[in-house]
């Protein structure tokens, strides 16, 4: 059996690891380029957002590759993705693919029915395996987690452009290639020191955050390297979603009933009181929460999401007042377009910090 | 007396009736909008982010022109009527949402209806929406129950007698929904108008399953279909959401001018719910939508049925419907037998365009009838 997987971000190195570890082959399709999307485009239906045409696009190429069975993140009670794995399947079965596309339930039994998942391998994975090979793969998440958040801080102040960029690229690589504990700590303490001997230009940044759907702020393909983008720009990214982070709090410890995300609702509890699915209830939490800290917020959001509209209709109205830029991603995005409107807003920012008053 | 403002939009045309009954057992008066004009699609969509799809705009629209005519406003959020679906997030966030863009609207009454929780915190949601009227528990547990059965004599009547919810509304209520368009096009004001004393009781289990038979003749109360039959160019299904197949402007008509060309037009509402689920679990495993059978159950069982051909109506930026019409299309273009077409509404769809996809499908049917061609058409 092979396993293909869509990508996210570099999410891929952990369930790479992951199913090393329970000695089952892993497919990783080439990163997304021009042809997964038009792939993805061609044979999704139109209405469909954009992580649905970016993930089929990867999907299909992991059948090319090879792949048998195909992993693809659903469950109930989110929004429409619970239901991409279901489409999908009959996509690829149309498009002449014998293969299986399997949903892993996030939502609806969190870390056991992945977990579940697993031991249903046909290799009948032992609970210890599955375990080590987890946490092994989960320490990989981290350090490469880690080693993002370290390079959003250096992005904007280094002073060649690029060179964070560089270093993150091999970090990624580097980490990739650890086969144990040592090798993987050894990585990232290497490239975190390569990481903070970059010269800076001694700017103090704008600090900006990012917010919104979670497939387009963690695929920089889908929102067209905002984050470095902005970075180039001069300022400070910081986003609170991080694959650690989230299966940390959705899989672990909201199983366990200690939700941590709670605060970003009870913050958003006033202009939106119930989950709506997706990540609507956040994006209006995070504006709340942070409007203090940040000088502005990007919100991105795949075109047609739902939560994501409903949230971008509230979060105008919120008492906490914080520019938002919201960008909407799909496969029409042009790159100047979205380049003209973010130096735009960093003009704004710039002013606005410059003008206290203005606040 | 208090006065409830319900607006005629979404979940008016599946609930209204049951609303009504509950809020004047409570002494409170319900106020409900008019009919939608283009002004009300206006008002609505420029308060929100052009992204938003039409019927939330419409609903917008209509909680506007009733913010100052009543003291609450009754938006419910319905999560799931059946265990393990569950509802576009427009329908969750609506009430947080009218009060984001209408900051003039009245207090908001919204309680949460959500089956996978429980019974107990269903009726606890209802108990509390009634105490917003009484102090006395019993008066709110008489209501709710007075609500709940005049909500099965509302579904019992359109499947008995065969009405669509507005009409289903109008007898009940007595609430008529007066034609836009009417006079204009000079197309009868109610097509739907139902003789009372020429139609003969049905029951359940008395409706056929052959197309010809559901047919909206009987509604008209005019002779069967025997000899009616032969004078029909085709028998169309219509499928897609009360909410858009019945609000006149959004749907511009399209039931009344397919049947002014001759066609005979089937919708979803005809269907019994258990038909709709066991089509929706047969195509796709299971029911994962709280409001989605009336699209994929409708649209697979009429494709399995002996109807002429298929139209499907959604509306830009419909989540649920982008991947269920899909289903629906799919399944067409396997089974090949019956023609399909899905057509897209917005607030920018102009009348000339939709007629003439309307034509050139009926045309494309007859033609298909004379057995010349077999076409299977989707867009």
């Amino acid at each position: 059996m092979r396993i293909g997987i869509p990508h996210m971000g570099n999410v891929w190195v952990t369930v790479k690891a992951l199913l090393k570890g329970l000695d089952v082959e892993c497919v990783v399709p080439p990163m997304s380029t021009r042809r997964t999307l038009s792939l993805g485009v061609r044979y999704s239906p139109e209405g469909l957002c954009l992580p649905f045409k970016l993930t089929l696009g990867n999907l299909i190429e992991a059948a090319e590759m090879g792949a048998d069975v195909l992993l693809m993140p659903g469950g109930s009670g989110i929004c429409r993705l619970g239901y991409y794995g279901n489409i999908q399947q009959q996509i690829l079965d149309e498009m002449g693919f014998k293969v299986e596309v399997k949903a892993i339930g996030v939502s609806d039994r969190k870390l056991f029915g992945v977990l579940a998942l697993i031991r249903s391998l046909p290799n009948k994975p032992s609970w210890s395996a599955i375990l080590s090979s987890y946490r092994f793969g989960m320490a990989k998440q981290n350090s490469l987690d880690r080693i993002e958040m370290q390079v959003q801080k250096v992005r904007p102040v280094e002073q060649t452009k690029g060179t964070a960029n560089r270093i993150y690229d091999k970090a990624i690589k580097a980490v990739d290639a650890a086969d144990d504990y040592d090798a993987l700590k050894s990585a990232e303490a290497e490239h975190a020191v390569q990481l903070n001997q970059v010269p800076r230009n001694g700017r103090k940044p704008l600090l900006v955050g990012i917010t919104g759907e979670f497939y387009v702020l963690l695929e920089p393909f889908s929102n067209l390297d905002v984050e470095d983008e902005l970075g180039k720009l001069g300022v400070e990214v910081r986003r609170t979603t991080f694959i650690s982070k989230w299966t940390r709090f959705s899989l672990f410890l909201n199983a366990m009933g200690l939700n941590e995300k709670q605060r970003i609702h009870r913050a958003a509890m006033p202009y939106l009181k119930r989950d709506i699915g997706g990540d609507g209830w956040e994006s209006v939490g995070e504006k709340v929460l942070h409007s203090r800290e940040y000088d502005g917020i990007v919100h991105l959001a795949p075109f047609t999401c739902m939560p994501e509209i409903v949230a971008q209709n509230i979060m105008p109205s919120t008492k906490e007042k914080i520019p938002v830029l919201t960008l909407l991603c799909d496969e029409q995005m042009g790159k100047p377009g979205m380049l003209t409107r973010l130096e735009a807003f960093v003009d704004l920012l710039e002013r606005r910090r410059k003008i206290p008053s203005s606040q | 007396m208090i006065r409830v403002g319900v607006p005629r939009a979404l979940l008016y045309y599946q609930y209204y009736p049951m609303w009504k009954t509950f809020f004047e057992s409570l002494g409170a008066e319900v106020v409900v909008s008019p009919t939608t004009t283009q002004a009300m699609v206006s008002s609505g969509a420029s308060r929100v982010v052009a992204e938003t799809c039409l019927p939330a705009k419409v609903f917008l629209g209509h909680t506007l022109t009733l913010a100052d005519k009543c003291d609450f406003m009754f938006i419910p959020v319905v999560r799931s009527v059946r265990k393990k679906t569950y509802n576009c997030s427009k329908f969750l966030g609506l009430p947080d949402m009218c009060r984001a863009v209408i900051p003039e609207s009245p207090p908001i009454l919204e309680p949460e209806i959500d089956v996978n929780r429980g019974q107990r915190d269903l009726y606890l949601a209802i108990y509390r929406l009634g105490r917003r009227f009484t102090w006395n528990p019993r008066k709110v547990k008489q209501a709710a129950q007075a609500a709940w059965q005049s909500h099965l004599d509302y579904l019992n009547l359109m499947s008995s007698d065969k009405l669509t919810p507005p009409q289903a509304i109008e007898r009940l209520t007595g609430t008529s929904q007066p034609s836009l368009f009417g006079d204009r096009l000079e197309i009868p004001l109610n097509p739907f108008r139902v003789n009372l004393q020429d139609e003969p009781p049905f029951t359940k289990g008395d409706i056929p399953h052959s197309p010809v038979s559901h047919s909206l003749e009987k509604r008209n109360g005019q002779k069967k279909n025997s000899e009616m039959s032969g004078t029909h160019k085709a028998t169309i299904a219509v499928i897609g959401h009360s909410y858009i197949l019945y609000d006149e402007h959004i749907s511009h008509r399209i039931i009344h001018r397919l049947e002014q060309a001759g066609a005979k037009v089937l919708t979803p509402d005809m269907l019994m719910r258990q038909e709709l689920e066991a089509a929706v679990i047969k195509i796709t495993g299971r029911v994962y939508w709280t409001q989605e059978e009336e699209v994929v159950g409708a649209g697979v069982h009429y494709l399995e049925s002996a109807v002429d051909g298929i139209i499907g109506l959604t509306t830009f930026g419909c989540g649920p419907d982008s991947l269920m019409m899909d289903v629906v299309r799919r399944q067409a273009t396997k089974l090949k037998n019956v023609p399909f077409m899905s057509l897209t509404l917005d607030e920018h769809t102009a009348e000339g365009g939709l007629i003439t996809r309307l034509e050139a499908f009926l045309d494309m049917l007859q033609r298909k009838k004379r057995g010349k061609s077999e076409v299977c058409a989707s867009a």
